[in-house]
């Protein structure tokens, strides 16, 4: 009797094994990296646990402020007249910098440049970080009810940080440049040569398919291109901080150091396209159109 | 080894809440302490732990909704770690009679070993989706600190999560229940 059990067991077993391999296996060949759609219960799932993420950075960072704030802020005023020194010379330079907004403004409208999409900034705080090393992917406080879309670009002053790859009611997922699925149409701004920037490791991307003659220089800025219909154009991506040229093949390997610091992201702003749900409806449209072209 | 199914599925429910916690810990609370760049992957951890210790025909459906828990802290999904999860006890299953947990150094060679096993169907699988090597050999700098962190906690860790299903310390593997 118990080999008979035993024996079932072992067919459950196999059975079991083999089907939830070949379940696995699917899933994996056809899962798309660029994006994941959440389920309703993966979005409930990730909303329960989410705040509570958010709450442990919370509690860490008010601890982590009252010492910074309080304790260790011995020598503040020093500092401060450091700081009024520097604001100054700040103020000085923003208005230089508001005078070639304007002369770049009425240049573009000048040249009757295209007009380019309003974005509305979602600001955003990051509540965690991705459990598995292989994904350079953040959490943020900010979803769908905040009015985020899958694909928005993700920026904060410094330059790009991603773009929305899943998102739930209240939180999403942040794949950063620094991941390799995440892939950035980029120019070097001083030469105007395209390139793929692709994440390579924990705190670098190379930049790929650039031309072996191009004179890339190190330190070149890479900006986006805004080709791809995922980041606007003009976005600062990084520096060229690495360049190896062989004697032979096509290209060059070109690595970037990346313009935002990510050990030390703590907000991110969003951009939102606020034609994106006429967009969506276009597409919607088009979808639409095609289906019943192929039901005829 | 364990292989009643009521006493299992309150165990796993148990073994998840503590993935649920250690998850936190890895999201939110580590890298607040620089440690953003090195993940310690207590799934692995966890799905070693039913390869090596629990004898159940839903042990696949146990690496699963494991995965698929974990999948909720992570792009990363549930299919590559389910995928090595069910092949790692396969190997487990034919080499149960070489393999024991009598001492620590023990616990932290095996675990050390199946560690790597891992790493290689998950490294053959990203090679499939990449194209390309450049990737898996960053990949290994990290798995090498990430995989002797799991491997220097598996001891305790498995005498807790032994507690939880029941079973005892030393030797499980080839005990019927």
């Amino acid at each position: 009797m118990s080999i008979l059990v035993n024996d079932n067991q072992k067919r459950t077993r196999l059975v079991l094994n083999i089907a939830v391999l070949l379940l696995a296996l699917i899933r994996f060949a056809s899962k798309d990296m660029t994006l994941q759609k959440t389920s309703f219960f993966e979005n409930v799932v990730i909303d329960i646990v989410a705040p509570i993420q958010k709450s442990v950075t919370t509690v860490h960072s008010k601890v982590t402020g009252f010492f910074q704030n309080y304790v260790a802020n011995v020598d503040a005023s020093r500092k401060n007249i450091v700081y009024q020194k520097q604001i100054a010379d700040l103020k000085g330079q923003l208005f230089e910098l508001d005078e070639v907004l304007r002369e770049n403004q009425r240049l573009k409208n000048f040249l009757q440049f295209g007009k380019s999409i309003p974005y509305k900034q979602v600001l955003a705080q990051v509540v965690a970080w991705d459990s598995n090393s292989d994904n350079k992917v953040i959490r943020i406080n900010k979803g769908l009810d905040q009015g985020l879309r899958l694909q928005a670009p993700v920026i904060t002053a410094e330059g790009l940080v991603g773009y929305v790859f899943r998102l739930t009611n209240d939180f999403a997922d942040i794949i950063t440049v620094l991941d390799p699925n995440n892939r950035v149409d980029g120019i070097i701004q001083r030469v105007r040569t395209h390139g793929i920037v692709e994440g390579y490791s924990k705190e670098r991307s190379i930049m790929k398919y650039v031309s072996r003659t191009e004179p890339i220089i190190l330190n070149d800025v890479v900006i986006t291109s805004g080709l791809g219909n995922i980041y606007p154009k003009g976005i600062k991506v990084g520096t060229v901080s690495r360049i190896e040229r062989e004697s032979y093949g096509i290209t060059q390997h070109v690595e970037i150091f990346p313009a935002v610091d990510f050990s030390r992201l703590e907000e991110v702003a969003v951009l939102v396209g606020t034609k994106s749900i006429e967009k969506e409806k276009q597409w919607n449209a088009l979808e639409n159109m095609d289906e019943e072209g192929s039901k005829r | 080894m364990r292989s009643d199914i009521k006493g299992n599925i309150s165990s796993f429910i148990i073994t998840l809440l503590i993935l649920f916690v250690l998850e936190i810990f890895s999201t939110a609370l580590f890298p607040l302490f620089g440690l953003s760049s090195i993940k310690i992957p207590f799934n692995i951890l966890i799905v070693l732990f039913l390869g090596f210790k629990i004898n159940s025909p839903y042990l696949a459906f146990m690496i699963l909704f494991t995965q698929y828990f974990h999948s909720f802290f992570s792009v990363e999904g549930w299919e590559m770690g389910t995928v090595a999860g069910i092949l790692i006890c396969l190997l487990i299953s034919y080499l149960k009679d070489l393999l024991h947990f009598s001492s620590a150094i023990f616990t932290i060679i095996v675990t050390q070993i199946f560690q790597v096993v891992w790493f290689l169907i998950i490294s053959g699988l990203y090679y499939l989706k990449f194209d390309g090597f450049e990737y898996i050999i960053e990949k290994f700098w990290r798995f090498i600190p990430e995989s002797i962190i799991i491997s220097i906690l598996s001891p305790f860790f498995f005498s807790l999560l032994d507690k939880i299903w029941n079973v005892g310390e030393g030797g499980m593997l080839g005990d019927e229940a």
